[in-house]
């Protein structure tokens, strides 16, 4: 063994080592990625029932049925929408915010982490919290000061529904992207602005024609985080709303924020698990497209420095 | 180089695989005695089976008894098929009606050589066999508050018709102010608040069973095969109407089951919708004024039975080799004085069985106890329908319906149209 050892080149030796402290973390992911992920598309083409050891091929029947289910169509819409309203909402708050916390206003770093703060808080908590703030606090505030618009909560109102939950959605997830911007700033040489300055270019110009140029890199990756996770939301969807209230869609009454994620689970709970299977099989595809896209356009517009 | 890798990952895998065969075939072998496996959703009674399952093991030698609960609208199912996939299939386990036995039909064994099940009416049964152990009677009707429903002049014996209904809830409308309630009734039917349940589900089961005999299911074999019987949707659907139209309307739309019950309990509402396992929550929030339960009297002949239903049955697990054990644990439950003590005294159930003789403290239990005894009641048959009907089908139709209560001809319509696809799911 010793002999081994010592005949051995310091680059294998190396290689060893990386392999050893490597493979717990390729066979977890081996594990619970990689194979979950086959047996997904498989039982998306079955009937199984998530029980049964006889599982039965049916080809595209899963995938046909969903077509024609409104509450899935509207499911796959209104996600599409909240995720364009989640993007404008979270990018223009999280970068209004960045401007801010890097400018030379006082208390800078208490700002910073202030607006982090409610990132913290896990999606479960927050949605019940807002859930007890639209529901009691504002329908209390309306009743008492005789203000018509807050007497029914945001969250019974089929049409404002996703707003609220964007909204809640931006407070949440703002201060994280605003880290991201506040990084990309701190990179541009302050040489660029001032020379700017003493140009005598306004602060909206310097911001429109230097820095968000030179932080393109930084949309990039807040655009392509914002999608994926409003296109997967579950948790606050689930506390906030539960995917209710109901509304009327293709003349059958449907859930009015149930977005795709909890159709998903909604369908599996009710032992549906191949049909579920088909719904995230289709979740897949559709944001590996969307986000595929939104890469590659947002590339284009970076700046090399 | 990549060789070596592939090896490496082979030899980490086997590993892995080797250890869990060795660890898994140890833990069975090291047991000398038997373990009998538990797994239930009534978070409630979690202290109370704890408990009568450590006497139990204290008892009897030779065998112990496991309890694990998950419940309080976790996903049960989910953890249950995780166990099952896991090869850890617990030997007691809960379904909750005829879509749970279509899963787990496989795993269920055959009870029907049991000594309880000629002490009971509702058993599990399918195609005349014995599948389940009632873990409970739970029912309901219209819960009232005896003090309000006295000051406003309404005897409740006389709730047995839609008709006398309206009338009394406009009484308590027009009285309001000076009773001190907020509403005549509260109702819970919206889907953000998780309250499809006592619409969708608990009231719709009125339409299903209401009126019939207890074992009558015709309405709802009529619905599977995907038809409503419309003259009597129709009086159904007024009902329904009535009770929305009168319901505080914060709670109907978007209260909680906090936010429903509580309101009764604050004395806001004169009648409560829930069943009697609002009895704990009754008595945490200090309730000390009586309450009983009127009919959901929906038709226009008179009605005066309530709902009764096992909510759950036990079953056992027949592929697992403690099955015997797992058999002697439920019927020690339904025939000893222990079993009954626990029951009925620490977790507050009302037992299936006939031979118990002890009350229930609750005041909605006491009553369900007593309409039991007297007969004429009607059944619940919501656990016939198709796995996520009530939730994902018929929940949002409520919803609606609660949102828009002067359109009822679009409720029926969505119910019919729903129906219509019933024999699809």
């Amino acid at each position: 063994m010793q002999e081994l050892s010592r005949e051995r080149t310091p680059m294998k030796k190396n290689s060893t080592v990386n392999i050893v402290f490597l493979a717990p973390c390729v066979l977890t992911f081996i594990m619970i990625i990689i194979i979950p992920f086959f047996f997904g598309l498989y039982y998306s083409v079955t009937d199984w029932n998530g029980v049964s050891d006889d599982v039965a091929f049916v080809g595209l029947k899963n995938f046909r049925g969903l077509v024609s289910s409104p509450d899935f169509i509207y499911s796959f819409l209104i996600t599409i929408a909240y995720t364009l309203i989640n993007i404008v909402f979270i990018n223009i708050v999280s970068f209004i915010l960045s401007l801010i916390v890097t400018s030379k206003i006082r208390r800078r770093n208490f700002y910073r982490s202030g607006f982090f703060v409610p990132y913290l808080i896990g999606g479960i908590v927050l949605g019940y919290i807002w859930q007890f703030i639209l529901n009691n606090i504002l329908v209390k505030i309306g009743t008492t000061y005789s203000i018509a618009f807050l007497q029914t909560s945001f969250l019974s109102k089929p049409n404002t529904v996703i707003w609220t939950m964007a909204v809640v959605n931006t407070w949440q997830y703002a201060g994280y992207i605003m880290l991201i911007f506040v990084a990309a700033i701190q990179g541009i040489p302050s040489s660029l602005m001032e020379a700017a300055n003493v140009d005598g270019a306004s602060y909206f110009h310097r911001v429109m024609h230097i820095l968000i140029p030179m932080m393109a890199n930084a949309f990039t990756i807040s655009i392509f985080l914002t999608l994926t996770t409003s296109f997967k939301q579950f948790d606050m969807n689930m506390t906030l709303t539960n995917g209710g209230p109901a509304t009327r869609f293709m003349d059958a009454p449907v859930k009015a924020s149930q977005l795709l994620a909890m159709n998903i689970f909604n369908t599996a709970t009710a032992n549906r698990m191949a049909e579920a299977q088909a719904k995230a099989v289709v979740l897949f595809i559709a944001l590996l497209i969307v986000s595929l896209i939104q890469v590659s356009v947002n590339k284009k517009k970076e700046v090399e420095m | 180089m990549r060789k070596k890798l592939l090896n490496m990952v082979a030899i980490s895998l086997m590993l892995v695989l080797a250890a869990g065969t060795v660890f898994g075939a140890g833990t069975k072998e090291a047991a000398k005695e038997t373990t009998v496996n538990m797994f239930q959703l009534k978070v409630e009674i979690k202290d109370a089976i704890d408990g009568y399952a450590a006497a139990y093991s204290a008892a009897t030698p030779g065998v112990t008894v496991k309890v694990e609960t998950l419940g309080g609208g976790a996903d049960y199912g989910g953890a249950l098929k995780a166990k099952a996939q896991a090869g850890q299939m617990p030997d007691i386990f809960v379904i909750e009606g005829r879509g749970g036995y279509d899963i787990w039909k496989d795993y269920i064994a055959d009870l029907g050589d049991q000594s309880w099940v000629a002490d009971t009416d509702l058993a599990f049964k399918v195609d005349g066999k014995v599948y389940g152990f009632p873990v409970a009677i739970e029912g309901y009707g219209l819960a009232y508050n005896a003090d309000i429903l006295a000051k406003a002049g309404i005897d409740p014996a006389k709730l047995t018709t839609r008709a006398a209904y309206e009338q009394a809830f406009k009484t308590l409308e027009a009285r309001k102010a000076e009773l001190g309630i907020t509403a005549p009734v509260s109702m819970a039917a919206s889907v953000a608040g998780g309250m499809w349940w006592v619409a969708a589900q608990h009231n719709l089961a009125t339409y299903w069973g209401g009126g019939l005999d207890f074992n009558d299911t015709s309405i709802i074999e009529m619905a599977l095969q995907g038809k409503l019987d419309d003259a009597r949707f129709l009086q159904y659907a007024k009902y329904l109407q009535l009770l929305f139209k009168y319901a505080d309307q914060k709670i109907l739309l978007n209260g909680s089951y906090d936010d429903q019950v509580g309101a009764f309990a604050q004395g806001k509402t004169a009648f409560l919708h829930q069943g009697n396992w609002v009895d704990p929550n009754l008595k945490q929030l200090g309730v000390t004024f009586p309450i009983g339960y009127a009919p959901h009297a929906f038709l226009d002949t008179e009605q005066k039975g309530l709902y009764l239903f096992a909510p759950s049955w036990y079953c056992v697990n027949a592929k697992s080799p403690n099955a015997e054990a797992a058999k002697a644990f439920l019927a020690a439950m339904a025939s000893t004085a222990e079993g009954h003590d626990y029951m009925v005294n620490k977790a507050g159930m009302i037992p299936a069985f006939k031979s118990v003789t002890l009350k229930p403290a609750g005041q909605l239990s006491q009553a369900l106890m007593a309409a039991n005894a007297k007969g004429g009641n009607y059944g619940v048959f919501f656990g016939m329908l198709p796995d996520g009907a009530g939730q994902n089908v018929f929940g949002p139709i409520f919803d609606l319906f609660a949102q828009n209560q002067n359109n009822l001809n679009q409720f029926i319509a969505d119910m019919k149209k729903a129906v219509a696809d019933l024999p699809k799911m």
